[in-house]
């Protein structure tokens, strides 16, 4: 089932390498951008969940029910869900476009190393998977994108130092995003405020990280993931800039 | 609280994941490289090369002396004329190591590096030509290096012909004066062998991952994943399509006299008669996809399959069930003396050791850690 979900995403890059032109840099960015479009309404249900569980946050009812039951999880709990129910909100709604992000990050990412073959038993395999007419002609893929080989970590040597060029930037744009999509703290300790806070800081690091270890492909993906989803988020104006000025909340204060 | 739990496990468990993808040499992460000098047998298997008596079966060192993670071995060895094992790494220490089978470090009972060189930029997947005094070594970076074996140095140095032919996974073949290489981007060059200029260079309709072979009126032949065979002048590049087969040809053609012999990835095994430029008789089906080069017996011709099965090919084009060790078998059966040497993928063992009848010489070798 895994196989087959791989051989899906190998044929729709290579089919796109194709098309575009021999160009798997190209092929990798179209291809999340496609990714972004499918899954467009997973992530607008996502800031619609978002947004009415910090409207929660300020509701009385909400408030009322935390103090009354703060000694009492169980009965916490069966209040809570009354009030999701009530006004409509799923919970875990908010979290499913993350879930969903894991199985296609490491998809892609096996599919990449998948349709460079680096292998000869890599090779063998591609060749199996592909589903395409003229599979001979287009194999093997050129891996060059500008300065990368996207089969391979990227860094880019400046007096004698590699320099993770691509890491930074997926740091930087994965930093960015999160903080445009942190709700702002309403009350003294927000849970939901402090983990996005959390998230804006472990997230960028943990990507970061691997686009330092892993094929430089996956850092294209990244990247590009990154700046639509801001765009997304600019687009349906609910990107928080104030969040990306440090302590512009608290001089505003 | 629970929060933070599924969230640092789902980090985890993605590091995990694709971690997972990109882990360190392990045997069977592609089809092993088999060598022997006529004394011993080198098998070069994911961390470790490995060599073999011919007697028996038992190891006698392996390199390195200790697991690398930066070190993985594919590529058949080679052996220069005084005796060094040339390896190759496929993992990201991108070296070519030559190392002495007769000097063996008492401690971790590997033998020591006679020299090294560094300054390949890819994997090294294609066993190095050795011409005389030099060797001609094929990377996966596009490019010829070639060292000179008598320089004495321990930090080899190499004259880089930039072929920019992308991937070079096939060993180079030669006719003394020129050297013959493929590519997996669809080119056969020629390069001179002494002044290393590129002589020709033509493009075919798809990759070729197996070597050029020679045959004895001088062509050159490859077969390529465009499901053609083509015969090349080796001294002027001009080429002509003879044969249009099934599927892919992956391994490299095996000559006997007259006869050229080769398998392709659809399970189709051929003989065709070099001097009319036909085929001697329809197609075979052994069982499985060839991509191994057929191994010349003398009076039949072995033919290693993807199911994990040996055929013999008789010379009026009969098929019978030779051995069967299982998994699937992708590298070239090689012949040392009487025994013939198999190493499949897929199986608790790594290397099988036949007499001409088919039957085991050894216990197949199982490295013991």
């Amino acid at each position: 089932m895994w196989d087959f979900f791989i051989s899906i995403f190998v044929n729709v890059l290579i089919w796109i390498y194709d098309v575009v032109g021999h160009n798997f840099g190209l092929a990798i960015i179209l291809f999340t951008i496609l990714i972004r479009i499918v899954t467009w309404p997973l992530n607008a249900q996502q800031m619609k969940s978002a947004a009415a569980m910090q409207e929660l946050q300020n509701d009385k009812e909400w408030q009322a029910i935390q103090k009354k039951y703060a000694k009492d999880r169980e009965k916490l709990a069966q209040e809570q869900m009354r009030i999701y129910r009530e006004k409509g909100i799923n919970p875990f709604s908010s979290c499913l476009p993350t879930l969903i992000q894991f199985p296609i990050i490491i998809a892609l990412y096996q599919s990449i190393i998948r349709a460079l073959a680096s292998t000869p038993l890599d090779l063998l395999k591609l060749s199996r998977s592909i589903y395409l007419p003229n599979v001979s002609e287009l194999i093997p893929l050129n891996s060059s994108f500008l300065w990368m080989d996207l089969g391979r970590p990227e860094a880019v040597v400046l007096f004698g130092l590699a320099i993770p060029t691509l890491a930074l930037v997926v740091a930087i744009t994965t930093y960015v995003q999160a903080k445009l999509t942190m709700p702002t703290a309403t009350t003294p300790g927000d849970q939901g405020a402090a983990m996005s806070s959390m998230m804006s800081i472990y997230m960028p690091l943990m990507l970061g990280w691997f686009a330092i270890t892993f094929a430089s492909g996956l850092s294209v993906y990244f990247i590009t993931s990154n700046i639509l989803g801001i765009v997304q988020y600019a687009m349906q104006g609910k990107a928080n800039w104030h969040n990306l000025i440090p302590g512009f909340l608290k001089r505003k204060e | 609280m629970r929060k933070k739990l599924i969230f640092v496990t789902t980090v985890l468990l993605g590091a995990f994941l694709l971690s997972a993808c990109a882990g360190g040499p392990v045997h069977g992460t592609t089809w092993p490289g088999l060598a022997t000098d006529g004394g011993l047998i080198y098998l070069a298997d994911g961390p470790f090369v490995y060599a073999i008596t011919l007697g028996d079966g038992r190891e006698v060192w392996r390199y390195p002396g200790e697991r690398n993670s930066k070190l993985v071995f594919y590529a058949p060895p080679a052996v220069t004329p005084d005796g060094l094992v040339i390896v190759g790494s496929a993992g990201t220490d991108h070296s070519l190591i030559a190392v002495s089978p007769n000097d063996i470090n008492p401690d971790t009972n590997a033998p020591f590096e006679t020299w090294k060189f560094s300054g390949a930029k890819d994997h090294w997947i294609a066993a190095p030509l050795v011409l005389e005094n030099k060797l001609f070594a094929v990377n996966a970076d596009g490019n010829l290096y070639v060292l000179d074996l008598q320089d004495g140095q321990s930090s080899k140095k190499a004259t880089v012909v930039e072929l920019d032919a992308g991937r070079l996974w096939a060993q180079p073949t030669t006719d003394g004066e020129r050297v013959f290489i493929t590519s997996l981007d669809h080119h056969v060059i020629a390069v001179d062998a002494n002044t290393y200029e590129v002589v020709w260079r033509k493009d075919l309709d798809g990759s070729v991952p197996g070597s050029a072979v020679l045959a004895e009126d001088g062509s050159l032949y490859v077969g390529s994943l465009a499901s053609q065979l083509e015969k090349f002048d080796p001294a002027t590049g001009d080429h002509e399509k003879i044969l249009d087969t099934e599927n892919w040809i992956w391994g490299t053609p095996a000559l006997e006299g007259d006869a050229l012999y080769f398998g392709d990835v659809g399970g189709d095994f051929y003989s065709l008669n070099t001097v009319t430029g036909k085929l001697s008789w329809n197609p075979v089906k052994p069982n499985g996809p060839i991509t191994a080069s057929p191994l010349v017996l003398g009076e039949s011709v072995l033919v290693a399959t993807e199911s994990g099965a040996i055929y013999e090919i008789s010379k009026d084009g009969q098929s019978s069930l030779w051995s069967q060790p299982g998994g699937q078998i992708y590298t070239t059966p090689v012949r040392a003396g009487d025994l013939i040497l198999v190493t499949p993928l897929g199986t608790a063992a790594y290397l099988y050791a036949y007499k001409q009848d088919g039957s085991q010489a050894w216990p197949p070798f199982t490295p013991e850690n």
